[in-house]
C-alpha cells in the first residue's frame, strides 16, 4: 500500500523530471490531475462515512452485543 | 484509557498521512510540468485594462480584443495589467493568470485546434467587467 501511494510516484517523478514535455497539452494534465483527486476524494469520502456509519450502528446502546463502558458499570468516574 | 491497543490509530494517522503526500507530490509534478515553458515558446505582452485586452505580438503588431494565434505553435503569455486587477482567461485551454499592475504574470499555451475561442476577464474589475471579452483566433500554421 505504502509503496503504491508514495514510492512507485516518487521513482515516476525522479524519472519525469528528465524530460518535463515541452509540448504537453495543459488541459489533459490539468483535467488528469482533477480526475485523480477526484478519485482520491471519493474513496477517502466514502471510508470514513462508511466507518462512521458502522461505528455508530454498531456502538448505539440498542445493539444486542452493547455492554456498558466499565466507568459506566462502575457508576463511578 | 489503558490497556487498550494504539495501532489502529497508527495505520489511521500512517495512511492519511500517506495520502496526503501523494496528493501533494501529484498536484507538485503537474504543477511543474505545465509551467515549464518551451524555449522555442512566442512570446505575446497581453495588457489588461477596463475594459479591454490588449495583444503585442514579437514583431511589434498589435491587436485589441482579439489575438491570432497558429495552431501547433507555443506561446508565452507575458501578462500586465495598466489600472486594475484583471484575469486573463482562455477557458477552452485552461488558461487563467492574475493581471496585476507593476508585475508581469507568465503563463504558456498550445492551440492544437483551429478555431475561435472566447477570451474573458476573470477577475471582477468595474462596471464593465462582464463585458471585457475577446476572442482567440487559432489559425493553420502550414
Amino acid at each position: 500500500m505504502l509503496s503504491i501511494l508514495v514510492i512507485l510516484p516518487s521513482v515516476q517523478y525522479v524519472f519525469a523530471a528528465e524530460e518535463p514535455g515541452e509540448y504537453l497539452d495543459r488541459r489533459v494534465e490539468i483535467w488528469n490531475l482533477f480526475f485523480r483527486m477526484m478519485t482520491v476524494a471519493f474513496v477517502v469520502g466514502a471510508v470514513v462515512s462508511g466507518t462512521l456509519i458502522w461505528l455508530i450502528w454498531r456502538f448505539r446502546e440498542s445493539h444486542p452485543k452493547a455492554k456498558p463502558t466499565s466507568y459506566e458499570e462502575k457508576g463511578v468516574w | 484509557m489503558g490497556g487498550h491497543s494504539s495501532w489502529p490509530e497508527w495505520i489511521y494517522i500512517g495512511v492519511v498521512v500517506a495520502l496526503l503526500v501523494w496528493v501533494g507530490a501529484e498536484a507538485w509534478n503537474v504543477e511543474r510540468l505545465v509551467e515549464h515553458i518551451p524555449a522555442e515558446a512566442k512570446t505575446i505582452i497581453v495588457t489588461g485594462q477596463q475594459w479591454f485586452w490588449t495583444f503585442e505580438h514579437e514583431d511589434g503588431t498589435k491587436e485589441i480584443g482579439e489575438l491570432h494565434v497558429k495552431k501547433g505553435i507555443p506561446y508565452k503569455f507575458e501578462i500586465g495589467s495598466k489600472d486594475v486587477i484583471h484575469s486573463f482567461n482562455i477557458p477552452d485551454y485552461l488558461v487563467l493568470m492574475d493581471a496585476v499592475p507593476g508585475r508581469i504574470n507568465v503563463v504558456w499555451f498550445l492551440p492544437v485546434e483551429e478555431g475561435e475561442y472566447p477570451i474573458q476577464c476573470r477577475e471582477y474589475c468595474g462596471l464593465l467587467h462582464y463585458n471585457m471579452r475577446g476572442t482567440l483566433y487559432v489559425e493553420d500554421g502550414a
